[in-house]
């Protein structure tokens, strides 16, 4: 019953949506007001609908209903109530659904704001916006439905999935379920989903209103960047907690001691973050200077096209990587779609080019606006970077008949260079003036900084082993995170003494006046931790392995290991555990009993590593059962790393949050200052060297 | 401020002296088109590609595949016998999960009738051969030149093992690192089969 609600629900949503998107074109191009207010009723009712469709998911789920062919796939007996409700996301079907079910949460939201000013984007917002909801929720509808069932055709060896019943067939209702992939039973990758489709779904927002700004030919004034600011800093960070947790999940699931592979399928994520990235400081520059216009567009249709881009490969296995999906029917229709959107951006694009002038042009090449036009740069030479190495195994296999793989050395070689320029540029932007800025005035600014950056890197070296690249990085990270506290420590001072506030005062209402500008350096400051966890993951690593007999010990970085049993056992949910324990060291203080375990989930007869981990600010020592012998207690084989700074990785990810909900808060009216709205013509701060 | 450039909607041309005629811009649009349907036609190519998995079934794909240390063997030569072919290669980190398991495996079976090929796949042959003697593997390695084993036997990606019985049917693929007591589990049942014996339908 609730099922059949749920379908239901499903094709009204659908209906609602393609009716949404059409009538709100039609008033567009017609001028009709009423027209685009139904459209905008329309959008709105979408997502009440769909969760209509979600809660008989989710119920179904819970239950344990097994006449749903989806929930017999990835739900079972053995799940937990927790689980088995996120295994909503478990599957394609149930994903599919979720996904359409927030991107209509998100754009139902925008569309519910006051539209006072930017009204004539309002009926292209939702054509466009709608059109890609009616889009997923068609699939959800037509191609990957949730709610089929399992059907036997008498005579038939394998079960047909469908709505309803073929002719003659009998309805097959399994007892239990096959439960969810064992890899996917970890916060992270509960985490994960979610996340990473709201970070894709919201930049629909954005696109949304660049291409209503194309088409209504506002796309040289930035109501559409203003009106939708809030809606990029929210899709880029889930996005960013969605990369941070998939590099989680790698980390404590798939067991091979780093979080960050370069697999296809995490380029794939990975790319539309760098533009959007991108993206997000760029409409700072034409907030405040009219610039990069034409740069703002390429970079959100580029955004977008990769969120479509990267579900594509991700679902249809056509880059093939070591975690591939299974296979379906969506590629086709995903690559329709794919193909239109972009084409259709691209085409739009060109035909207002004349629109997109820019107000001011570069006037010196040391100045903050050509900071920004590097950095545009640069991320998209890291995109097409990752994205060549990416597609490289299909054009070669298309071109040469050999299939090859494009692995992390080549990533590392030509990526790693470019985000060191990037983080160079992190650190001196802050400094730089807008419209020119004089060298030997940069040169008094960032002495200081270069100075104690340079302190701090040859401090932490001496702790840790000397490698010439290592050195480099350290002080890179270093370098930009002086820059950042300097920018607070000069605005804090300057409110000190202007109004006489004592330093904590200062600084509370320094960043809460400003929360644009100190969320942003919050962000980065987070930033630079991941970075400093790439670092460590790159040059520090250290590793070992060995086969032990009962305490005999493995030596690493200081750390003693010292095996003392191995045994098997029956764990819940259906897996055979067998597991380590051993000890750590350092030197003689005893530090911690270490449980690295090999799990065997028997009915879908896969394995699951479960390293032991000993975790402190500085580093983990990571330990991995790799063998063992059935008899006996001897021969037992450890793998273990000593991964530093890798916690400051998850710790970025924390940070980067707290910026961005800084930067995005809403702040009320009294504590907007005048002294902060600075007028294109006359931009020159305090305390800098411009003119 | 931002309102100094609005035209009025009346009059959607650029003003002359801001109408700068860039020659390049000629080819802008149809390279960039260019590229784009470039793109999509090699995606479509690739989903065209990627609608079949790993063969699992059938008769298996015959090679011949020369050893790092110079010894060759033959699928088809290798009736009566049931075969074990990992492909795997020394960046791929699971891999290295099941080396160990591999070799030990292979040892215990090597005089009951069971061969194991390792295919080394995509890689080269100075870091091969470490990883070979990190795990200290006697089984014979060879590199699949040009992909062309990887190819027929149509794998995704690394580690993959497939089973050939004794009739030279392959009888199944495990994607993915092998644990104990997997391997055996499937050899056993393997051998167990007698010669001659068509392969269940």
């Amino acid at each position: 019953m609730l099922n059949d609600v749920g379908l239901l629900a499903l094709i009204i949503g659908f209906v609602l949506s393609v009716y949404a998107a059409a009538a709100a074109a039609w008033g567009g191009w017609k001028g009709r007001a009423a027209w685009v207010a139904s459209a905008r009723n329309a959008t709105c009712l979408v997502f009440p609908v769909l969760t209509l469709s979600v809660i008989a998911l989710v119920s179904a789920l819970l239950r344990l209903d097994f006449r749903l062919a989806y929930v017999a796939d990835v739900s079972s007996q053995s799940m937990s109530p927790f689980l088995r409700a996120t295994a909503l996301w478990g599957g394609q079907q149930g994903s599919i659904l979720f996904w359409a079910w927030m991107m209509a949460g998100f754009v139902g939201a925008a569309v519910l704001r006051p539209w006072k000013r930017d009204r004539e984007l309002l009926p292209w917002v939702i054509a466009v916006a709608m059109l890609t909801t009616a889009f997923f929720v068609g699939l959800s509808l037509f191609i990957t439905n949730p709610f089929e069932r399992y059907w036997l055709l008498p005579g038939a060896q394998e079960l047909t999935r469908a709505l309803v019943a073929p002719q003659g067939a009998m309805p097959y209702v399994a007892a239990d379920g096959d439960g969810l992939n064992p890899l996917l039973r970890h916060f992270g990758m509960i985490g994960h989903p979610p996340t990473t489709y709201l970070g894709f779904t919201g930049f629909v927002i954005p696109f949304a209103f660049a291409m209503a700004a194309l088409i209504t030919r506002k796309g040289h004034e930035d109501g559409w960047i203003r009106a939708t600011r809030r809606w990029t800093l929210l899709a880029w960070m889930f996005l960013t907690v969605g990369l941070v947790l998939g590099g989680r999940w790698a980390y404590d699931v798939l067991g091979w001691g780093g979080f960050w592979g370069w697999d296809p399928v995490e380029n794939a994520m990975l790319m539309p973050w760098l533009t959007g990235t991108a993206f997000l400081h760029s409409v700072m520059i034409t907030e405040k200077r009219g610039m990069l216009k034409v740069w703002n567009m390429i970079l959100i249709i580029l955004t977008y096209a990769l969120s479509l881009f990267g579900t594509f490969i991700t679902r249809t296995g056509v880059i093939g990587s070591v975690h591939a999906f299974a296979k379906s029917a969506l590629g086709p229709a995903f690559f329709l779609f794919i193909g239109l959107t972009f084409l259709g951006s691209m085409a739009l694009l060109f035909r207002r080019l004349s629109d997109l002038r820019t107000e001011h042009e570069l006037e010196g090449v040391v100045s903050r606006e050509t900071a920004f036009l590097l950095q545009n740069l640069l991320f998209l030479a890291i995109t097409f970077a990752v994205f060549w190495g990416t597609v490289f195994p299909m054009i070669s296999e298309l071109f040469t008949g050999t299939k090859i793989t494009v692995g992390p050395p080549y990533f590392k070689q030509v990526v790693g260079p470019l985000f060191f320029a990037l983080l160079v540029l992190m650190g001196l932007t802050p400094l730089l003036a807008w419209r020119r800025h004089g060298l030997r005035s940069l040169a008094r600014t960032t002495a200081p900084l270069l100075a104690a950056s340079l302190v701090l890197t040859v401090g932490w070296a001496y702790l840790h082993r000397l490698h010439p690249a290592a050195w480099a990085g350290l002080w890179l990270v270093s370098f930009a995170a002086v820059s950042v506290v300097a920018e607070f420590v000069k605005g804090v001072r300057a409110r000190m003494e202007s109004r006489r506030e004592g330093p904590a005062l200062a600084l509370l209402r320094l960043v809460g006046r400003q929360r644009q500008r100190y969320g942003g350096y919050i962000v980065h400051l987070g930033v630079l931790m991941i970075a400093l966890a790439f670092v460590g993951d790159t040059y520090f690593k250290q590793e070992t392995q060995g086969t032990l007999s009962v305490g005999e010990e493995l030596a690493v970085g200081g750390y003693r290991l010292v095996f003392e049993d191995l045994r098997g056992y029956a764990g819940t949910d259906g897996r055979d555990i067998v597991e380590a324990r051993a000890s750590l060291y350092r030197g003689d203080r005893f530090l911690a009993t270490l449980t690295p375990r090999r799990d065997f989930f028997v009915v879908q007869e896969q394995p699951v590593t479960v390293p032991g981990v000993y975790t402190t600010a500085a580093e983990d020592i990571y330990v991995l059962l790799v063998g063992w012998e059935e008899v006996g207690l001897q021969a037992t084989t450890f793998k273990v790393y000593l991964n530093p700074f890798i916690n400051w990785a998850w710790v970025g990810g924390v940070i980067i949050v707290l910026g961005v909900l800084l930067s995005a808060w809403p702040a009320p009216k009294a504590f907007s200052e005048v002294s902060y709205e600075l007028r294109p013509s006359r931009l020159d701060r305090a305390g800098s060297a411009g003119e | 401020m931002n309102t100094m450039s609005v035209s009025d909607p009346g009059t959607p041309s650029p003003p002359a002296d801001q109408a700068r005629p860039r020659p390049a811009s000629r080819f802008a649009r149809p390279t960039a088109y260019g590229l784009v349907l470039g793109l999509l036609a090699l995606l479509a190519w690739g989903l065209v590609q990627a609608d079949s998995g790993p063969r699992g079934s059938g008769a298996a794909p015959d090679f011949t595949l020369t050893g790092f240390d110079g010894r060759t063997v033959t699928l088809s030569a290798l009736r009566g016998q049931v075969a074990v072919i990992n492909f795997w290669a020394s960046w791929c980190p699971p891999c290295r999960e099941e080396a160990a398991y591999l070799e030990r495996t292979w040892r215990d079976y090597q005089d009951r009738g069971v061969v194991f090929i390792g295919v080394d796949w995509s890689d080269t042959e100075k870091e091969a051969l470490a990883y070979i003697d990190e795990f200290e593997i006697t089984y014979l390695n060879g590199p699949d030149l040009g992909t062309r084993i990887a190819q027929d036997y149509r794998i995704q990606g690394v580690p993959e093992t497939f089973f050939v019985d004794k009739n030279g049917q392959l009888r199944g693929v495990h994607i993915g690192p092998l644990s104990p007591p997997e391997l055996e589990g499937r050899i056993e049942e393997l051998l167990a089969e007698p010669e001659g014996n068509p392969p269940p339908a």
